[in-house]
């Protein structure tokens, strides 16, 4: 029954429908997108537990570094067996996580939901972020971008699923928890009811993408598509560089700061939005802002995170990927800078600039297998973007890291203003022009790294048959 | 590819996007109803 899995059997048949498989896509990065929505029963955890916020905070830490490590090291066995292979083992994984992590919180046993969410579930993740991308890569050549920012929109968009959902189920398995208090803790069968329908839930959705995925049969193209449209722009190559090449080019490791420089930037704001707004609203001791009014702020970044990941990956596709990541950067500097200067003049600028570098965030992330695409041709582009991914992992570490030393070097929570960010701001702009800079200097990937294509193949073919005759 | 599976595939196409609409959708709304907070309170 397995063997329904395998690549040769997801061959599609003429006609098929190329639009089924951003929805197959979509059914993957909707549900392993929960990731970013942990916080919601966080405080929960930290009661059922009786232990610190570090503690809990460590399984989501687990969860995303597995998330890379997987990407990195499973990405070839992604690329040999096929997107439906790989996303039936992301769900398993992701499914396997939520279970075990139901029974760790059930025994109260914590390092069950450190091997369960945090390392299972991680291992889901890794595998079903990249599961789909080169698949969508080949069946849009014409509209990498636009393809790929559909998928890793939905990564975004998951996290908005999952908040609400996540809430309204806790209050569903405990009445006594109000899902409109950001205070009130569910109870620990809540919890591990919480889990196991998630767990059941996402692994249904997830069979959704399992059986509508298909890889394009053999030389496949888009009617009316010419490859030689696409190769005629600059840095786009119509070669191809194994996942193993890839990364001793130095194009690679330049798109790996770039990504590092992107996610830490964004990571900054994202990590700290709620008590942020407060703070840069603050006048003698109070602020302006209300807690429920930071929600709301987090809210709208979400939707600008997820909008920028379809939005900016699709304009990707018509002003080239250097171009866009130098708009990302090079804008994202100035509206850090402005963001440290003129942020606290009025609420509705401190909004609008916290919006649009939320946007450019979610356009790294989506545009960045497109640009893969673009330099290193569709052989592993699945395989090298999970290599890439470890850019994600580092900056999920620095991004807080640099922000929280910062802060914590100008006063307690609690008590802080604008001027306290600025020197996490103004971080945030040198790390942006680092990746400015690394983006200017990608080039074409030189020749000696390219695969032997089927007409050098074919050539060397036919002098070898012709020594052997001589 | 023959009328019953071109229509089997429009049917395949329909459910796909409509899960996804649906999911997002709530995900979308139930976020526009906490962001719109911020200009309410």
């Amino acid at each position: 029954m397995l063997s329904a899995l395998d690549r040769r059997h997801t061959v599609a048949p003429p006609g098929y429908s190329r639009w089924l498989i951003p929805p197959a896509a979509l059914a993957i990065h909707l549900c392993i997108g929960q990731v970013y929505a942990t916080s919601v029963y966080k405080n929960s955890l930290i009661a059922h537990f009786d232990t610190g916020q570090t503690a809990i905070g460590v399984i989501f830490s687990i969860a995303i570094v597995m998330l890379g490590l997987s990407a990195a090291v499973a990405g070839t066995w992604v690329e040999a067996n096929g997107p439906r292979k790989a996303m039936f083992v992301s769900a398993c994984f992701w499914a396997a996580g939520f279970l075990v992590g139901s029974l760790g919180i059930a025994t109260k046993q914590l390092w069950l939901l450190y091997l369960g969410y945090g390392l299972l579930g991680g291992i889901g993740l890794g595998i079903g972020y990249i599961s789909p991308v080169s698949t969508l890569i080949k069946w849009f050549p014409d509209r990498p971008g636009l393809a790929t920012g559909l998928a890793i929109m939905g990564f975004g968009g998951g996290a908005m699923v999952a908040s609400p959902l996540s809430r309204q189920l806790l209050s569903f398995f405990d009445s006594g928890y109000d899902p409109s208090n950001a205070g009130s803790t569910a109870s620990g069968s809540a919890l591990v009811w919480l889990f196991v329908t998630l767990g059941l839930g996402y692994f249904v959705i997830m069979m959704f993408g399992v059986a509508n995925v298909r890889v394009p049969a053999e030389g496949w193209r888009p009617a009316g598509f010419d490859p030689a449209s696409v190769a005629a722009k600059p840095l786009v190559t119509t070669a191809n560089v194994s996942a193993a090449n890839a990364v001793k080019t130095r194009s690679f490791w330049l798109l790996w700061v770039v990504l590092f420089c992107n996610v830490t930037a964004g990571i900054g704001i994202l990590e700290q939005a709620s008590p942020m707004i407060q703070d840069f609203f603050r006048d003698n001791g109070s602020s302006a802002v209300t807690v429920a009014a930071a929600g709301g702020f987090v809210g709208l970044l979400s939707l600008f995170n997820m909008a920028g990941r379809f939005v900016w990956s699709s304009t990707s596709d018509v002003i080239g990927r250097k171009p866009i990541y130098l708009v990302y950067l090079g804008v994202g500097m100035v509206l850090y800078a402005l963001l440290a200067v003129v942020g606290q003049t009025a609420t509705a600028l401190f909004v609008l600039l916290a919006c649009v570098i939320l946007s450019f965030y979610g356009g790294g992330f989506a545009t960045v297998p497109a640009y893969l695409r673009d330099l290193f041709g569709t052989f592993q582009v699945g395989a090298i973007h999970g290599r890439l991914l470890t850019a994600w992992s580092a900056a999920g570490i620095a991004g807080p890291l640099i922000v929280n030393g910062f802060l914590d070097a100008q006063g307690k929570p609690g008590t802080l203003t604008a001027a306290a960010y600025r020197p996490a701001l103004f971080t945030m702009v040198g790390v942006l022009a680092v990746g400015f800079v690394a983006n200017l200097l990608v080039r074409p990937v030189p020749q000696r790294y390219h695969e032997p294509s089927a007409e050098q193949d074919l050539d060397e073919e036919t002098t070898a048959q012709r020594s052997a005759t001589r | 590819m023959n009328d019953d599976s071109r229509s089997g595939q429009r049917a395949r196409l329909v459910v796909s996007w409509l899960v996804v609409a649906v999911l997002l959708g709530y995900g979308v709304v139930q976020t526009v109803i906490t962001a719109a907070k911020l200009f309410t309170h």
